[in-house]
Parts: C-alpha cells; sequence; structure tokens
C-alpha cells in the first residue's frame, strides 16, 4: 500500500510538472517585433520618420513600374506601328497589337489592379504622414512634411492619370482607407471629374513639392514641383485630344470622354505646358543620346528629365534589345523596330523621305537621314561594339534558324550608351544609367506645339520649338536657319508635323501607343496595311537588295479598343461598375 | 453436450492462454500422438487448437506449445490459431510432429473464428472480445466501435518496397486516396529566415505550416482536397507528429479514421480525419531477432518520347509555316539530323538517355529485436536505407551528385510493468536523413530534360568541353555532373513517456494516463554547386575550329543554410472509469492536452483540447456514445480561440436479438452504427501569419532615391509588395457537420466480412476568398470564413479468408466512391446557367466546349471565334454556347461527366505450406484527366529565345492529309492562344478519360523449412521477391496517370529479400 502511494505521488508529481511547464511561456502571444502595426509604421514620437519613409519608397516602387521591356518583355511601343517583338510564339504585347484580348482576358497592359494598389498604399502615406513629427527641413527652411506628403499625392494623381488613358474615367477613391468590412461597389467617376482631379490634385502640391533646385544628391529621384507640372501639362494634353474632346466614342457617355467639344481645352493644355518652360529651369541637352544616359541635374549634367523612374547603372537595355551576333556583349534582340517607323525618320536636312528635296535613295536608304535615326534603331551596316551590324539574311544578327532575332532586319538603338566603339576586347558593354523618362523638356515642347497649334494655328512660338529640337537632334541648319521645318504650314499641317515629330522624338518612350489613340488615328493607323520590315539580301558581289516585307496585320476594333475594358472581374464583382463600350 | 461443455468454458479460458489439454475419448483407441507447435520464430505457441480431420476430436496446445493426442498413422492433424495460417500434418506411426504455423497475411480486428469440422457437426471457438482495434488514443473494441475506421497491418505494408509507408496505402484502406505526385522525395531548401533591416530576422514560413515529410503524396480522406489543411492527422504512436517517412518494414498498423465521433478528441483538427500509424509493439517472450535485407530495382514509369531531330526540324517548320512565319530549316538540315553527319553543327541527341540511368537501387536493412518476460518488455529497431536516384552520374567526381536519400532510424520502446496497477512505457526515437542532389537541383534538370530539344545542342564538342549555345548557356549533362551535389540532412528526435495507472483498487474500474512527448527537428541545406561553362564549336570555311564560349563558370559555393528548426511537444492527461455492471457495460473519460509546435522564427502555436467522452452499451447490443471537446488555437484573435465541438454514435448488433439469435450458426455481426457530429479544421496557418493582425511588414529591395541608387528596405501593409492582403479580424476555424452511417456484417465464423458506410458531409465556413474581392480597395481579400461544401459517398470493404487443407486464401477488396458539391462560394452574378460554378463538384474544371476540330478554311472562317484569332483548318472549333458569334467567357461551362470518382482496391493471395503470395490491383474510375503539358502536348512552346522540345503526340497533329485521325489541332510554334491555355484557361479538347488499374504490389515469398533451420541453429528464413507498380493500364496511354514531368517520374521497383530470425 506504502509502495502504491509512491507511484501515486510520482505519477502526481509528474502531472504537476506538465502542468507547471504549460502555464509558463516563454513566448509572446503576438509578434510583436516581426509585425510593424501602424503606431511604428507611423510613430508619433519619431522625428525623423524613419519607417513613414521607407513605406513612402514601397510607394514610389508600387507606383513606378519598369519602363523598359515593361510589358512581358517587350516595349509598349512594340503595340504600336513603330515596332514588334521579336520573341517566338505569341508574345503578349503582340496580343496586344492583334486585338487578341478581352474584358476577361485582359491584355498585359492591364493595369487595373496594379495601380488601385499603388494608389491605397500613396492613400495610406498622404493620411498617416501626418501624425509623424518630422524634423527634416527642406532646403529652404520650409518643413519637408508637406514635400513628402505632396510627393505621394503626386504619384497617386499619376496612377489615376495611368488609369485614366487606358480606360476612361475611373473611380476616385478619395482619402479613405478602406477596410475589409467597408463596402466598396463604388461607380467610375466621369472623365471630365478625374481630369479636374489630378489637375488639381497636381495644383494643391506644385508649391509643396521640392524644386529642381532644392534637389541634392541625397534627395535626388524625388518628384518635384517641375513633375507636377509636367503631369498637369499631360493629362491637359490628354483632355484636350480627339479621342475626349469632341470625338468621344461613345458620345453622350460621360464616362468615356467629354461629351462636347470645347477648344478651351486646348488652351488650358497649351498654358500648363507654358508654365513648365516659363520656369526656365529645363533645357534640351546638347545631345539627342546623352539625354538617356545620364543622371539628371544636379547630380547629372541632364537639364532635360523632368520626371523619371529611377533605375541604377547597368546594361539591362543593351542586353535585351541589342542585336543578336554580339556574342561577347549580349543582346537578345526583342525588340524590331518597322519600317513604317525608319521611314518617319526626315532626311539630314529635315525633309520628309517622301519630299524630292531629301534626295532619298532606296538602295541606299540610310545615308543623309535625321541623326536621330541611328541613335533610335541599328540597320544594316549600322556601328555597333566595333562592327558593323549585319541584319541582312544570313548575317551574324540574323542568322536564321530558331534563335530570336530580329523580323524586320532592324533592332532598337535608343537608350544605349554610346557603344558604337569601345575599347574593351572582345568587346563588351559598361554600366550606364537607365533611368526611364516619363516627362522630359522635349516632350513638355512638343506638349505646348501641339497644343497652341490646335487652340489657334502655327505661330512663331511653334515654329521655335520645331527648331530648337531639329537644332539638338543634329539636322542640318537649312536655309533660313528652318532646319527643313516647311514654311508657312497651315493648322492642318502643322499638326501632321508635329506628330510625325513627335514620332520620331519620342520614339520608344511609350508615346506613340497612347498617342495614336488619343489622336483617334489608331483605326487609319493598324488597320491600313500591314506594318513593314525589310529582308535583305546581298548578292554575291555585294550588292545590296532591300525587300519590303509584310511583318505583322495588326488588327483595331474601331472604335472598341480606343478604351481598354474594365477587367470583367471587377464588373460582375460590382454593380455599381459601368463596362466601356463594346466590350 | 460435450460441445456445449466446451462452448462455454472456452472463454473464461483468457486469451486461449490457458493450458488445458482436453482429450475426448473415443470409441477405438489409437495409438498416441504428441508433437510441438511453434511460430516463425520457432517459439512455443500456445493454444493452437489440434483436431483429427474428419474427427470430432481436438486438444490445444499447452504453453510449451506441445501436444498430445491419440491419433490412428496416417491421419490427418489440423493446426488452427486465429492469429495464423491453419496447417495440417500427416501422423506418422507414434513420431512426434513438429508444426509451425506461420502468420495470416490479413490482420482484421475480428479474425476468422478457429473452428473444429466434425462430421456433420462443428464446434467454434467463440471470439474473445479484445481491444484490438486501433482508435485515436488507444485501442477499442471492434465490436462496440461505432465509427468508421480500416486498418491494415504488417504484411500489407511489409511487403512494399518503398522508402515511406504511404506508399503501401493506395488501394487498401477504403476512403483514403493516397494519391502519388513525385516518385522521389523532395527537400527543403529555403532558408528559414531572412534579414529584415527594421526588425532583424523574419520568418519566411509564414503560412505557419511546419515541415513535412511527405513529398511524395497528396494523401486525401473522402475527397477532401479543395481547402488547404484538409488531409488526414497523422498520429504516430499517440502523438500528432507528421512522420511519413518510415520504412513500411517498421509499422504495425495502420488505421484511418474516417467519420466524426472517432475523431472529435481532436478537437479544432477533428474535421480532417485522422491516421493512426503504429510503429512495431513489443512482444512478450524470449528474445525475437529479425533482420532482414532487401535490393530494389526503380526503374521510371512511362517516361515521354522525344522527337528525333530531323521529325522535330520538320514538326517546327510546319509550326512555323502555319502561324505565317518563314522556316527554320532547310532540306540539309534536315538530311544532316536524319543521317547524323554533323553531330556538332546538327546535334540529334536523346537527352533521356544521356541525362538519366535505366535504373536505380533502393536497399533496405531492418534489425529488429524484441522479447521481455512478464514485467518488462521491450523492441529496438533499427533501419537503414538508401534510395538512389535515376540520374548519370560520373567517375571523375570524388563525391556522389545523384539524387540520394539514405535514412537511419533508431525506434525503441520499453514497456514496464512497475506492478499490477502502473505501467510505464517509453519510446525514444531517433531519424537521420541524408539527401542528396546534383548541384543544379533535380528538378532543374528535370524540367530540362522535358523542355530542350533534340537539336539543341550537341553533349560534347570535340575537344571534350560542354556543347552549348547562345540561348542554351547551361548543359544538361553538365548540370547532371558537373554542377557539384547539394546535401540536406534532416535530424530528428521523439521521446515518448506514457504512465498509466488503473485505481481499480479504490474504484474498479477507474484509471488515469498521462502521456509526455517532446520532439525537435532540425533541417539543413548544403550548397556545394557549380557552374560550368558551354561552348559553340565552329569550323570556319578554311577547317580551323574555334569554340565560342556562353554561359558562366560558377565556382564551387560552400553554403549552409538552416532551412527548418521545429519543436513538437504534447501533453496528454486523461482519466476514466471503464466497467461492466451485468448486461451493461459502461465507461467515461475525460482528457486534457496540448500540442504546442514550435517553428523556426515563429512564435509558438498551441492547440489545447479538455474533452470528455462516455460510452454505453447493453449486452454489446445497443450502443450509444457521446464526445465533447472545448479546443482551442491559440493563432485567431484573443477571445476567439475556443470553440465546443461534439459527436454521439447509436449502435444496434442485431445478431444478438433474440428473431436472429438461431441464425448464429453462420451470422456472427450485423451491426448498424450511425454516428454524427460538429467538427472543426483550423487550418488558419495556411493562409497567413497571425491573419487577424492588422500590421506593416518590411519588404525587400525598393524604391533607389539618392544618386548612388541604394537598395534597402522598404515598408508595405500586410505581405510583400504587388500581394498585400488585408487583415481578416474574424477568422475562425472551418466548420463540418459529419454524418456517417454504416454497417458491419459477419457471417460464417467471421470468415466473410463486410463493411459498408455512408457519409454526408458538410462543410461550412471554408477558407475562401470573397467573391466581392473587388480590386479597388488596393489590397488583396483575405481568406475568409465564407464557404460551403458538401461531400458526399460511400465506402465497402468485403473480406473473405479461408482454407482449403494447408492452403490458406484470402480475397480482400474495397471500393470508395464519392462526390462533392459546392453549395456555396460567395459566387457574383453570372450571365448564363452555365457559367455557373456554384453546384458543381468542388475544384470542377471551367472551360470552353470543343466540338472537334476544323476541317476546311471555309469552316473555320464562318465559326464565330476568340477575339484577336482568326481560327484555321485544323484549329478547335467552340460551342458558342450564348449564341452571340463571339467565343468568350460566357461560353465557359463545367467540363466532364462530373460522375462521382470510383477508387479501388483488391488483394488476393493464399500461402501453402512454406509458400506465400499476394497482389494488389488498384484503380480509379469515372476520372478524368486533363491533357496540357505543353512541351509533351503541344511541343514548340516559345522559351528561351527560341523554341522547346515535342514529342511524339505532335506526330498527332491536324494536317489535311491526316484529317480523320488527328488528335491534336494543327500545329503552332509557340503555342496557340486559340487552341491551348493562355485564353481560357481550359478547353475540352484536352479533356481525356482517367481511368486507371495498376497492379500496385506482387509478393511472393517461401519460408524455409523448419526442420533445416534447426540444422542451421536459425529460427526461420524467408526469401522473398515483391514488386511496386508493376503494370498499369491507363485509358490515356500518353502520360502516367498520376505523375508526369517535369515532376519525378513515379517509380517500378523490383525487389528481393531475405528475412533471417535468430
Amino acid at each position: 500500500m506504502k509502495q502504491q502511494l509512491t507511484y501515486i505521488s510520482i505519477l502526481a508529481a509528474f502531472l504537476g510538472g506538465l502542468g507547471l511547464t504549460s502555464c509558463q511561456t516563454t513566448y509572446e502571444s503576438v509578434p510583436l517585433g516581426q509585425q510593424v502595426t501602424l503606431d511604428l509604421a507611423f510613430d508619433p514620437l519619431d522625428s525623423l520618420g524613419k519607417q513613414a519613409m521607407s513605406y513612402l519608397l514601397t510607394t514610389y516602387q508600387q507606383a513606378f513600374y519598369s519602363g523598359y521591356n515593361r510589358v512581358i518583355g517587350n516595349f509598349m511601343d512594340a503595340a504600336s506601328d513603330d515596332a514588334i517583338s521579336s520573341a517566338s510564339g505569341i508574345p503578349a504585347v503582340q496580343a496586344i497589337a492583334t486585338g487578341a484580348y478581352s474584358a476577361a482576358n485582359p491584355n498585359a497592359d492591364d493595369m487595373w489592379s496594379r495601380d488601385y494598389a499603388a494608389i491605397r498604399n500613396a492613400t495610406v502615406f498622404s493620411v498617416y504622414i501626418n501624425r509623424v513629427p518630422l524634423m527634416e527641413k527642406l532646403p529652404n527652411g520650409q518643413p519637408a512634411r508637406p514635400a513628402y506628403r505632396s510627393e505621394a499625392r503626386f504619384l497617386r494623381a499619376w496612377l489615376y492619370f495611368d488609369l485614366l488613358k487606358r480606360y476612361g474615367g475611373i473611380p476616385l477613391l478619395g482619402d479613405a482607407i478602406r477596410q475589409i468590412s467597408d463596402v466598396i461597389q463604388l461607380p467610375r467617376n466621369s472623365f471630365s471629374e478625374c481630369v479636374d482631379y489630378i489637375v488639381s490634385e497636381c495644383d494643391n502640391i506644385r508649391d509643396s513639392l521640392r524644386t529642381a533646385a532644392m534637389v541634392n544628391p541625397t534627395s535626388y529621384g524625388r518628384i518635384t514641383k517641375g513633375a507636377a507640372l509636367a503631369l498637369k501639362s499631360q493629362v491637359l494634353l490628354y483632355a484636350a485630344s480627339p479621342l475626349f474632346n469632341g470625338g468621344n466614342i461613345d458620345p453622350t457617355n460621360p464616362l468615356t470622354g467629354y461629351t462636347s467639344y470645347d477648344a478651351n481645352r486646348w488652351k488650358l493644355a497649351a498654358d500648363a505646358a507654358k508654365d513648365i518652360m516659363d520656369l526656365s529651369v529645363y533645357s534640351l541637352m546638347p545631345s539627342f543620346n546623352d539625354v538617356f544616359i545620364n543622371q539628371a541635374a544636379p547630380v547629372g549634367t541632364n537639364t532635360e528629365s523632368i520626371c523619371w523612374m529611377q533605375d541604377g547603372p547597368g546594361n539591362n537595355v543593351e542586353s535585351a534589345n541589342a542585336p543578336v551576333g554580339f556574342s561577347s556583349a549580349g543582346g537578345q534582340g526583342v525588340t524590331s523596330p518597322t519600317q513604317n517607323l525608319v521611314d518617319a525618320f526626315p532626311s539630314d536636312s529635315g525633309y520628309a523621305i517622301t519630299d524630292a528635296a531629301a534626295h532619298y535613295n532606296p538602295d541606299d536608304p540610310y545615308a543623309h537621314r535625321d541623326p536621330r535615326l541611328n541613335l533610335t534603331v541599328f540597320h544594316n551596316e549600322s556601328l555597333w561594339l566595333n562592327r558593323k551590324v549585319q541584319t541582312f539574311d544570313g548575317g551574324l544578327d540574323k542568322p536564321g534558324g530558331t534563335l530570336q532575332q530580329t523580323k524586320t532586319s532592324y533592332y532598337m538603338r535608343k537608350f544605349m550608351g554610346p557603344f558604337e566603339s569601345v575599347t574593351s576586347n572582345p568587346p563588351s558593354y559598361f554600366a550606364v544609367t537607365h533611368n526611364f523618362i516619363y516627362y522630359r523638356y522635349a516632350g513638355i515642347l512638343l506638349n505646348y506645339a501641339e497644343a497652341a497649334n490646335e487652340f489657334s494655328g502655327p505661330s512663331t512660338d511653334i515654329y521655335t520649338i520645331l527648331y530648337a529640337l531639329r537644332k539638338r537632334a543634329g539636322i542640318l541648319t537649312g536655309p533660313d536657319n528652318t532646319y527643313g521645318v516647311p514654311q508657312g504650314m497651315t493648322q492642318d499641317d502643322m499638326r501632321t508635323f508635329i506628330h510625325n515629330e513627335r514620332r520620331v522624338e519620342m520614339a520608344f518612350e511609350e508615346q506613340r501607343f497612347w498617342d495614336i489613340r488619343r489622336w483617334k488615328i489608331a483605326a487609319q493607323v493598324y488597320n491600313s496595311a500591314p506594318l513593314q520590315g525589310l529582308d535583305i539580301q546581298i548578292s554575291s558581289g555585294g550588292q545590296i537588295f532591300y525587300n519590303p516585307i509584310a511583318v505583322l496585320t495588326p488588327i483595331f476594333r474601331d472604335p472598341q479598343m480606343y478604351l481598354y475594358p474594365i477587367p470583367y472581374s471587377e464588373v460582375i464583382k460590382n454593380n455599381q461598375m459601368k463596362q466601356n463600350p463594346l466590350w | 453436450m460435450f460441445h456445449s461443455i466446451l462452448y462455454h468454458r472456452l472463454p473464461k479460458m483468457t486469451g486461449l492462454l490457458l493450458l488445458a489439454m482436453l482429450t475426448l475419448s473415443m470409441a477405438i483407441p489409437d495409438p498416441p500422438v504428441s508433437g510441438k507447435v511453434v511460430d516463425d520464430y520457432g517459439h512455443p505457441l500456445p493454444g493452437v487448437v489440434i483436431h483429427i480431420k474428419g474427427v470430432k476430436t481436438e486438444v490445444m496446445t499447452d504453453k510449451d506449445g506441445s501436444f498430445s493426442l491419440e491419433a490412428a498413422a496416417g491421419a490427418t492433424l489440423v493446426f488452427e490459431h486465429t492469429g495464423f495460417n491453419v496447417a495440417e500434418a500427416k501422423v506418422q506411426d507414434g513420431r512426434p510432429i513438429l508444426v509451425r504455423l506461420l502468420d495470416r497475411y490479413l490482420h482484421q480486428p475480428i479474425p476468422p473464428a478457429v473452428g473444429a469440422v466434425a462430421t456433420g457437426d462443428s464446434i467454434y471457438l467463440p471470439y474473445a472480445p479484445s481491444n484490438s482495434l486501433l482508435s485515436l488514443y488507444g485501442r477499442t473494441n471492434a465490436r462496440s466501435f461505432l465509427g468508421s475506421v480500416a486498418t491494415i497491418g504488417p504484411n500489407q505494408l511489409s511487403t512494399t518496397p518503398a522508402p515511406s509507408y504511404l506508399y503501401a496505402l493506395p488501394g487498401r484502406l477504403a476512403g483514403l486516396n493516397v494519391l502519388q505526385t513525385s516518385g522521389f522525395y523532395t527537400p527543403l531548401t529555403a532558408d528559414l529566415t531572412s534579414r529584415d533591416i527594421f526588425v532583424g530576422n523574419i520568418p519566411n514560413n509564414t503560412s505557419g505550416a511546419g515541415p513535412t515529410d511527405n513529398t511524395e503524396f497528396n494523401v486525401q480522406l473522402r475527397g477532401h482536397n479543395a481547402s488547404q489543411g484538409q488531409s488526414p492527422i497523422a498520429v504516430v504512436d499517440g502523438v500528432q507528429r507528421e512522420f511519413y517517412s518510415l520504412d513500411p518494414e517498421n509499422i504495425e498498423s495502420v488505421s484511418v479514421l474516417k467519420d466524426a465521433l472517432s475523431t472529435i478528441l481532436l478537437g479544432q483538427n477533428s474535421s480532417r480525419g485522422a491516421l493512426i500509424i503504429t510503429t512495431k509493439q513489443p512482444l512478450s517472450g524470449p528474445p525475437r531477432v529479425s533482420f532482414t535485407a532487401e535490393t530494389g530495382v526503380q526503374t521510371s514509369l512511362k517516361l515521354p518520347t522525344p522527337l528525333p531531330a530531323y521529325q522535330y526540324a520538320y514538326l517546327l517548320n510546319e509550326s512555323l509555316l502555319n502561324d505565317g512565319k518563314s522556316p527554320a530549316y532547310t532540306a540539309a538540315d534536315f538530311n544532316a539530323y536524319r543521317d547524323h553527319t554533323d553531330p556538332n553543327g546538327h546535334p540529334d541527341v536523346n537527352w533521356y538517355n544521356v541525362v538519366l540511368k535505366d535504373n536505380a537501387r533502393l536497399n533496405r536493412y531492418n534489425l529488429n529485436v524484441t522479447g521481455g518476460g512478464n514485467s518488462a518488455r521491450y523492441v529496438v529497431a533499427l533501419n537503414y536505407m538508401d534510395q538512389q536516384g535515376l540520374f548519370v552520374t560520373s567517375d571523375a567526381n570524388p563525391y556522389n551528385t545523384n539524387a540520394d536519400l539514405k535514412r537511419y532510424v533508431i525506434n525503441s520502446k520499453v514497456d514496464i510493468d512497475v506492478n499490477k496497477d502502473f505501467n510505464i512505457g517509453l519510446q525514444l526515437f531517433g531519424r537521420l536523413q541524408d539527401g542528396n542532389q546534383p548541384g543544379a537541383g533535380t528538378s532543374t534538370i528535370l524540367t530540362g530534360l522535358l523542355n530542350t530539344p533534340n537539336n539543341a545542342y550537341p553533349v560534347l564538342n570535340h575537344d571534350g568541353s560542354y556543347g552549348g549555345t547562345a540561348n542554351y548557356n547551361i548543359n544538361l549533362l553538365g548540370q547532371t555532373i558537373s554542377s557539384g551535389y547539394k546535401a540536406d540532412h534532416v535530424h530528428d528526435i521523439m521521446a515518448n513517456l506514457d504512465l498509466n495507472y488503473k485505481f481499480d483498487k479504490w474504484v474498479k474500474g477507474w484509471w488515469a494516463k498521462a502521456k509526455g512527448n517532446v520532439s525537435v527537428q532540425e533541417s539543413s541545406f548544403q550548397d556545394r554547386s557549380k557552374q560550368a561553362s558551354v561552348y559553340t564549336q565552329s569550323i570556319s570555311s578554311s577547317g580551323d575550329t574555334s569554340y565560342n564560349h556562353f554561359g558562366s563558370t560558377i565556382n564551387q559555393s560552400n553554403n549552409f543554410t538552416n532551412t527548418s528548426w521545429a519543436r513538437y511537444r504534447f501533453v496528454q492527461l486523461s482519466t476514466g472509469y471503464d466497467r461492466h455492471f451485468g448486461d451493461h457495460t459502461v465507461s467515461a473519460s475525460v482528457l486534457f492536452d496540448q500540442k504546442k509546435v514550435l517553428l523556426n522564427y515563429d512564435i509558438p502555436s498551441a492547440l489545447t483540447n479538455y474533452a470528455g467522452k462516455a460510452a454505453y452499451n447493453y449486452k454489446e447490443k445497443y450502443f450509444v456514445e457521446g464526445a465533447l471537446a472545448y479546443s482551442g488555437y491559440d493563432r485567431y484573435a484573443p477571445g476567439r480561440q475556443y470553440g465546443l465541438f461534439y459527436a454521439g454514435g447509436l449502435g444496434w448488433d442485431l445478431s444478438k436479438e433474440s428473431f436472429l439469435q438461431h441464425q448464429s450458426g453462420w451470422l456472427d455481426q450485423l451491426k448498424l452504427r450511425v454516428t454524427y457530429g460538429r467538427t472543426g479544421n483550423a487550418n488558419v496557418d495556411n493562409y497567413g501569419y497571425f491573419i487577424w493582425r492588422q500590421h506593416f511588414s518590411g519588404v525587400a529591395g525598393t524604391y533607389p532615391i539618392g544618386s548612388n541608387y541604394p537598395n534597402g528596405g522598404g515598408l508595405a501593409e500586410q505581405g510583400i509588395p504587388q500581394s498585400q492582403v488585408l487583415a481578416n479580424i474574424d477568422a475562425t476555424w472551418e466548420k463540418a457537420d459529419k454524418l456517417d452511417a454504416g454497417l458491419d456484417l459477419s457471417v460464417f465464423h467471421n470468415h466473410l466480412q463486410l463493411t459498408a458506410d455512408y457519409y454526408h458531409e458538410r462543410y461550412f465556413d471554408v477558407m475562401q476568398t470573397r467573391g466581392r474581392s473587388i480590386a479597388l480597395i488596393g489590397l488583396q481579400y483575405p481568406a475568409e470564413n465564407i464557404g460551403i461544401d458538401l461531400y458526399e459517398g460511400g465506402e465497402l470493404t468485403l473480406t473473405y479468408q479461408d482454407h482449403i487443407g494447408d492452403l490458406n486464401f484470402f480475397a480482400t477488396g474495397n471500393l470508395a466512391l464519392q462526390q462533392s458539391k459546392v453549395l456555396f462560394m460567395d459566387e457574383q452574378a453570372q450571365k448564363y446557367s452555365w457559367n455557373v460554378h456554384t453546384g458543381h463538384p468542388i475544384g470542377q474544371r471551367f472551360g470552353l466546349i470543343a466540338d472537334g476540330l476544323f476541317q476546311t478554311a471555309a469552316a473555320a472562317a464562318s465559326a464565330p471565334t476568340i477575339a484577336g484569332y482568326t481560327p484555321l483548318a485544323g484549329d478547335i472549333r467552340y460551342k458558342d454556347l450564348n449564341k452571340d458569334g463571339i467565343i468568350d467567357q460566357f461560353d465557359v461551362a463545367p467540363l466532364g461527366a462530373q460522375k462521382p470518382l470510383l477508387y479501388y482496391g483488391l488483394t488476393v493471395g493464399f500461402s501453402f505450406k512454406g509458400f506465400e503470395a499476394s497482389v494488389l490491383l488498384q484503380g480509379v474510375a469515372n476520372r478524368e484527366e486533363y491533357v496540357n503539358n505543353g512541351y509533351t502536348d503541344a511541343g514548340f512552346q516559345a522559351q528561351k529565345n527560341g523554341y522547346s522540345q515535342a514529342y511524339t503526340q505532335a506526330s498527332g497533329r491536324w494536317i489535311p492529309e491526316l484529317a480523320a485521325t488527328a488528335s491534336y489541332p494543327r500545329l503552332t510554334a509557340g503555342g496557340s492562344g486559340y487552341n491551348y491555355t493562355p485564353i481560357f484557361t481550359s478547353n475540352s479538347f484536352f479533356l481525356r478519360n482517367g481511368n486507371y488499374l495498376r497492379i500496385k504490389n506482387v509478393d511472393i515469398g517461401y519460408n524455409l523449412p523448419y526442420s533445416w533451420m534447426s540444422r542451421l541453429k536459425l529460427r526461420g528464413i524467408r526469401v522473398f521477391a515483391n514488386a511496386q507498380n508493376l503494370f498499369t493500364h491507363a485509358a490515356y496511354k500518353g502520360v502516367d496517370p498520376e505523375v508526369s514531368l517535369p515532376n519525378y517520374p513515379m517509380q517500378k521497383v523490383i525487389n528481393t529479400g531475405i528475412t533471417i530470425r535468430l
């Protein structure tokens, strides 16, 4: 019996021991360190705002979405008439050009969810940053907090514009930060409300942002006043454009554009561009190629870029797009510019190649051309890495077989470093700065020229701008210092001229794809003829034959494709969401 | 009269252990015959019933296994024992008879009764009720069990030549679908933390799901796989612990508990069912030492057949022309590929032959020692296994580059009776697993194997360097033998202490138990990989050979990563009361347990149960049972952690009723039983780490502000950028209302047994993303407790075993019919009835309905089409369900017949003298397979700036000449968004009959005669051969129905071995 009691007491001790250990806690019950609560993220006690500042960086990252080769490895421009993708199969960007998308299967450029996610980030920052007692001062002595808050608001406005140009009017969410229990079946705002909102945001934040002069190496890359003005200029230019102003694809539908034409919208657009010109902060770079590979002032010498996505030095653009025959340096040649784009470049005297004055020779097509051509595309016999590019049939850069290679005999050259001649052996690249520029001064000048011409016809101002751009491009001065710009153009002639100049100057800068839509010429551009390339043959005697070939037949369903479809899932989940016409 | 005495006395002989030698006097005295009966260890076997064939006489062996009776020379003696096969022996003029009885193949909870057959009359030893059925935390009586259970014993397991016992389960347990997903284990390779600049180390494993050593099987009970974390809970030796990588040879039995009542003690995990695994138990008696050595040869099932280079080139040209592109190859290229005249410029490499071996070894060694006396028993099991992989190796490497898994396990148990009331059980378990794979990684190589065309590049150049090109800048053979290796190690230690106390002295029937368990697991990963450059050999017109270099040479790295660190603690205290009062049997118990899991750098989670259970039966005729569990999981928000779960059951054994009593000559059991319960499934960890907690978290690599482009960390709301999730403050466990109604029938003295179950399980609060997950909110919606799903089906198991003379035979078959239905999923308004997902089976595939192929250009041109595509002859014709002239989301409908899935298995076998043989057939019917492997079924995918491999399937494409027999649409290079997946995820053209039947397992064995053994001073030798996945019949021949590349292919194993008993 005594023994029994001993055992029982052992058992009881064991049980007691278990009970004891299960009561003790070594660990917290919720992950305090691993997860940062709102109070820590936007700390009312942190005068440095350390976490809040890193939240802002994430907001930038969310909003600015990789520019070069953005659409599944391709340039957005490869869905316009300027280029096609060299990739095998059916690349996503080609599906955009051929209309192979629908509301249920949005195209690869559908930014709906992505942009709204970033909009939330920006709103969260702009609301909660007010809790953080930031001590930092701007160089002009003003507190820095409003500048940071305005950066987030800029990004949000920028994102709304990103949506607006794709979908027309979209739901504006304001400053509310919605939680799981909130109803979010919100309707779309009208096109005009969206434009007004973006413009008013730009106006509200312009003076609290840093000016370009206030930027120092530490704050390099932050949004400045110039960016806000440039966004405003761009929004107003789009708002004034035919697609939305007078050419609404659904004339009585306030979601898809203005329901009536108002010429004054062109004036607003011109004035907004003029505001930037009047700042006298930005100027054209002397060399066209330097615009894309130099850091902006004051860190670098770039006086032209106004708003860009920061990207460190590297060679991503080169390795993705350079000709495929340079095995030591690498190049996957994913972008095949079209003959259509090449033909848009004038001669070195500034005349269109269709103009007899250009002395264009189809058997020597690249001689005496606008210097921007050589800085925009590689053609057969362009110099690159110490040798001539060979895009004739069987050439090093167009070897045939299954390798990805040009389909048009052209590769994209723009944005690359000056690697025509290099000293390294075997030839290779060195890292260059590859910021993706959203707004630059040349574009603002073109915005002004276009808007001013539409509002009041050709003017000296407009001619001056065109001369400046062409001078910088390296076009011969020509008689009377006109750089080949025809004199005495009518408003229509001038429109055509500016459209072409914009295409040439801003090729691959993700302008053309949207321009042909807002100009409402996409149906004509896409559906008139297949896009062209060249098949280049060299005879045994060395004679070169340039045979035009059709490379892609785009399909544009007019007017349905002027706007993207709202993703089908958003429409069925939200009973207030109206689909765009015909989708 | 004599018979009835025997009948009534035997039950009192408590388990047939009592030494009773009963001799019945006969009219004519025969000479006495004596002898001895032993088991397969040669140990004396008491309680064996012996009778003379055709004569109404029987005796039993005593504790020394000896017997003596009077029998004429030439008479046949029959030896029977419940756990053993029946044996016969002829009496030979007075010489002593030595008989060895061999283990029955099937270990049933209610074994066939032992009977002595006399002319015109039978006497059966009745079944003695015993706690032979494994339940959740102990053993129970099969007669009074009300739940749904299926069990297999050691023989089904040990005949399976495999690294894990899960391989033995397909086709054997009704209702448990064990679906293979890979033919080899996949190690953990990811780091367990990442560095956050603000808060230091943060866990990468945010799902909270712990490491598992099962990476080869998807284990589903009754078809549950829709929601994460619904597979059965593994309970190994009474402890919830995910041990799957155990040698089948070490396992005593595996049971699956399927209904609500039998798993309700799992509280918040009770919805999931339980897989009860018992490792080999101590046996009392003199030491039994058994050593088994086995070696198997593994060969891959169903590898696809690549196109030879010339066919590839020809068909790629055809594809390019179909796409309106220029062809890539000339006639000269075809010739060079076909004639192999230019192995460097025009290679034709069958990579399967280059990279894979024909077969690989699987070696296993097991040593098991058990024994003990009345007060203490022990078992020690040692296991070593080496499973080799399929990759070729090179003697040039001083190390192993092949995929490989070596495992060392020691499992020891000591069971001590301190006194007759107090029992202590102690178990120590240790496991070391050393895995290896080529430095490039098994999955990388298998993916490369699948997608690299035969003509991509030569294996080696003339100078012995690896071939390659700008696109293929890594060589597949180089990845296999020249990429170093990656080793992984898993270490487990588990200690288990059981204390059992009977308080019979104070209150008869009162007992208490305590169980404590600590288990530690650590896994690490060593990366010693490297990479070799490749070269393109080119010969200039002047005959000079040059080598162009691609890719990069990466020196061997030496990185060590701790991939997992886990500690499990389990404590269970219970006390109860079991007592018979005449015809009334009551039992009641209460239980507390807590499972604490500490994973990696996470905060430990604790699952706590307070449970009670009570059962009553009257005369083993009417049964009633109920249980409650109050169960909490601390990963839910405070105040929302505990819930009440309950279950109850009723049973009625009709065979005990007076109106059926007179049938008792053949009817042994006819039990109707039903259970019902409200169960739970706390699977929140699969949907996020502390999902209820609104927070911000650090993210890596954010926007570079500053002139030197710093790339530091950032901060984002809940999650990583682009996949940030809202907090779900209301998260709770999934619930289920489960009904199980069953029937257990045993007839012909338990020789024929039938178990049938019907179940109806309504799962609700199933974690799903809401239908109104509008993107405007800017974050993703979390999984919420939304869905309602119905699972319904039935299971049937039929077993017959008997003997004809020395020939013992059995057959056991099972069927499971499973159907599911989505009752609610917050689906938003669909335009057409066929678009609606609700009401269809869970996981129903939706897609376009194919209506053959367009045979003419005219037919294609006039048909409705998908936006942006112009179909041509040879493309799939889709049905325009809403007749609007466009193929779009409104034409998407459920695909397939939606018939309930039928899983079945049949094991038949026999034993004759020392020979044993068994076969397991396993199959699935009403299964549909979606054939959507882009490489094997479409081919020529856009890849690496070129085109990927294509397989012989491509030759079944549509061309005008073969229009009638085409099994695939016209070829396109890079896949067509029209015929293949990019537009809508599925179309019915690629839905194939997925039925299959496998000869899953075959085993033959021979036990060398016992007389030889005694001469060798051994206790027994068994030689055997068995095979896994010997033959497969599949309705669709293209790929293996379960596993296809790039997953590691399923293996056929042919295994031979020997067991030596000392």
